[in-house]
């Protein structure tokens, strides 16, 4: 694969630092802040925290929000919105169960996989050919998503998979869990893919500036459709960790697991408007929305506070850096 | 081969004098030769719960010979669609509703419509008030955690640590099992309660809370979960955690995973929520209430524990179980 050492590159700043930019850089590094502040504050606050078991438990937490999250990242990255990621993950959730369960392991991680990829691709097709804006074509697959998973499921659940099937979701590779890999390796090679290939400079450059990627002879089209079927896939994969971890499927799966995908992305520090952040954001994200949970039922807190305590906690995490960046960035610009 | 279940011990209550009798002029509206037609509601077509109320529903249309029409949300517990339902409903006008709100409060205006329309309403599973209804017929959710409880309370020789796993902390029947869970450890004065916290009736959610909550308790004797989809994911994570065996988990509801972690040795005890019943139930009452008979006020199903004593007299999925006749369930206690 070409390396993207190009055009795109001479319009970033000289003094760049792992392939950032320092307002770049100051994001990630805010970030990551946040997360070690929550981990401060829950290791002091509770003993139960700063145990191996629970550091691993609360990656192994992060995991299937992440795999979710991921290739929604890609599609915020260009300035859009995938809303059916939810709903896809849903829909191969069902599909996959269904034929694992009727003998067909492979199969039916095949399907799985294949049904996600193309809601994506069609998703892509819909934004970038017919031109509807992604917030309604994906809103409408969100639909179509849910509407086959019922027609398929008809309000039936579907439990019991073979042990071998999921290991994917609760087997150990040694002391490290198997989804927890998985989310590694899937941070290694999106990353890679944004950074170091014509694809990924491509990605940024559209959601920087679309206009100017267009005139600049970027094949634009294609790489919005090669966006969204990537969050599509990566939403059917997630879907067979989550049924591999929780030994069921059924239609509404992936819907609660909507708004937090969207949250983990933008907690990662990417931004809404596309062009700016990155998948290693969306897994620190992650790990912050379940911290948070962690934090909050090793300390015991009540059960109605809970949604508040979220809610000022995700607040706060961005808010630090907001006022930070803004003094930072006028320094710099 | 589960006939045993019917000689439980039926509950009928009886509230109040201001109910049900404002449909009056439309007794007798069976039998004029016109097949009455009933508007059926349901809360989602996504959980098994509501499926098995709609097969019951369907048994007692057939059986009775009425016309059954299904009204579901297209979006799960969606309260702005159920209203538009409803009033969509009233403008077609069928003879009867047999209703359940997707939220107890936010549907009494709708209901207060119908009320005026003169349609009769049949409330269902979860209790209306402030509406002018035929009859409730349902579970009364405290009473069943509440003796579910006790029986496992009593198996652990009245004492030992116990964890609750609490439903949606806003839904009225997450408020009622939480309740009849406290009246129950007060009961017990050995019994000693690590933490509550809510799992969002849900799987994935239930058992994430579980794995925290594992991080800071290495004992726990027993886990009182709020619905059986909970239980069976906790279930889960303490096999996965390698602590399976040590640790008595009850849930509600009689679900298909839940009869068969019972008859395994995995989980404790269940307790029998059976929409079916309500629905079939329900649909008889309204036709009775249209062929003039007089109804009840309130129809309280009776409690049936399900646990390693009876698992295997049990059917499977509740439809399949068999249905307390009319005679049973409204016999005076």
């Amino acid at each position: 694969m070409t390396v993207g050492t190009g055009t795109a590159r001479v319009t970033l700043s000289q003094r760049e630092f792992l392939g950032l930019s320092p307002d770049r850089l100051f994001v990630v590094v805010s970030r990551v802040t946040a997360l070690v502040a929550l981990c401060v504050a829950l290791a002091v606050f509770t003993p139960y925290f700063l145990t191996w078991s629970n550091i691993i438990n609360v990656l192994r937490h992060a995991a299937p929000l992440f795999l979710m999250s991921a290739g929604l990242t890609l599609v915020v990255l260009t300035g859009g919105i995938d809303l059916s990621v939810g709903a896809v993950l849903g829909l191969a959730a069902c599909i996959a169960a269904s034929l694992i369960t009727s003998g067909f392991p492979v199969f039916g991680v095949v399907a799985a996989l294949a049904v996600g990829l193309s809601c994506g691709l069609v998703n892509g097709l819909l934004v970038a050919y017919a031109r509807i804006p992604s917030f309604i074509a994906t809103y409408g697959m969100l639909w179509i998503a849910n509407g086959l998973a019922y027609v398929f499921m008809k309000g039936e659940v579907i439990y019991g998979l073979p042990a071998p099937f999921r290991v994917i979701g609760t087997g150990f590779a040694g002391p490290i869990p198997v989804p927890v890999l998985i989310m590694i390796g899937t941070i290694i090679v999106l990353h890679v893919v944004l950074h170091r290939t014509r694809m990924g400079r491509g990605i940024y450059a559209i959601g920087g500036n679309p206009v100017a990627a267009r005139l600049s002879g970027m094949p634009v089209q294609r790489r919005l459709v090669f966006v969204y079927a990537m969050s599509g896939l990566m939403a059917s994969f997630a879907a067979l960790v989550v049924i591999a971890r929780t030994n069921a499927a059924d239609v509404s799966l992936g819907e609660e697991q909507l708004l937090p995908a969207i949250a983990a992305v933008c907690l990662g520090g990417t931004s809404l408007f596309g062009g700016v952040g990155g998948v290693a954001g969306t897994a620190v994200g992650s790990l912050i929305l379940a911290l948070v949970l962690n934090g909050m039922n090793l300390l015991g807190v009540k059960t109605f506070w809970q949604a508040g305590v979220l809610g000022v906690i995700i607040l706060l995490s961005v808010m630090a850096d907001q006022l930070v960046g803004r003094r930072i960035n006028r320094g710099t610009t | 081969m589960l006939l045993n279940r019917r000689q439980f011990a039926t509950a009928t209550m009886s509230v109040g004098a201001a109910t049900a009798l404002g449909a009056l002029p439309f007794a007798g509206a069976i039998g004029q030769g016109k097949k009455a037609t009933i508007a059926f509601f349901v809360k989602n077509v996504t959980n098994p719960f509501w499926k098995a109320c709609r097969i019951g529903a369907e048994k007692a249309g057939k059986e009775f010979n009425v016309t059954l029409e299904v009204v579901a949300p297209t979006k799960p517990d969606n309260i702005e669609e159920q209203t538009r339902l409803v009033e969509d409903w009233i403008v077609k006008k069928p003879d009867a509703f047999v209703f359940v709100p997707v939220d107890y409060k936010a549907l009494v205006p709708s209901i207060q419509k119908a009320n005026k329309a003169g349609i009769p309403i049949v409330n269902y599973n979860n209790i209306m008030t402030d509406i002018e209804k035929v009859t409730f017929i349902g579970s009364d959710d405290e009473y069943l955690e509440y003796e579910i409880c006790k029986s496992l309370f009593k198996s652990m020789n009245g004492k030992g640590k116990v964890v609750h796993i609490d439903g949606v902390p806003a839904a009225i029947t997450a408020q009622n099992r939480k309740k009849g869970f406290e009246r129950a450890v007060k009961d017990f004065p050995g019994i000693e309660v690590l933490a509550s916290q809510p799992g969002q009736y849900r799987r994935l959610p239930a058992q994430q809370v579980f794995e925290n909550l594992m991080q800071r308790f290495p004992e726990i004797d027993a886990v009182v979960s709020a619905n059986d989809d909970m239980a069976v994911g906790i279930v889960e994570a303490l096999h996965a955690a390698g602590r399976g065996g040590k640790t008595k988990v009850i849930g509600i509801d009689g679900i298909p995973d839940a009869i068969q972690a019972i008859a395994e040795g995995k989980m404790y005890a269940t307790v029998d929520f059976s929409g079916h019943d309500q629905a079939y139930l329900a649909v008889q009452a309204a036709v009775r209430h249209l062929k003039g008979e007089k109804i009840p006020p309130l129809v309280m199903l009776p409690v049936f524990i399900i646990d390693k004593g009876n698992v295997g007299t049990v059917a499977r999925t509740p439809e399949e179980r068999k249905v307390p006749s009319w005679e049973q369930a409204t016999r005076k206690a």
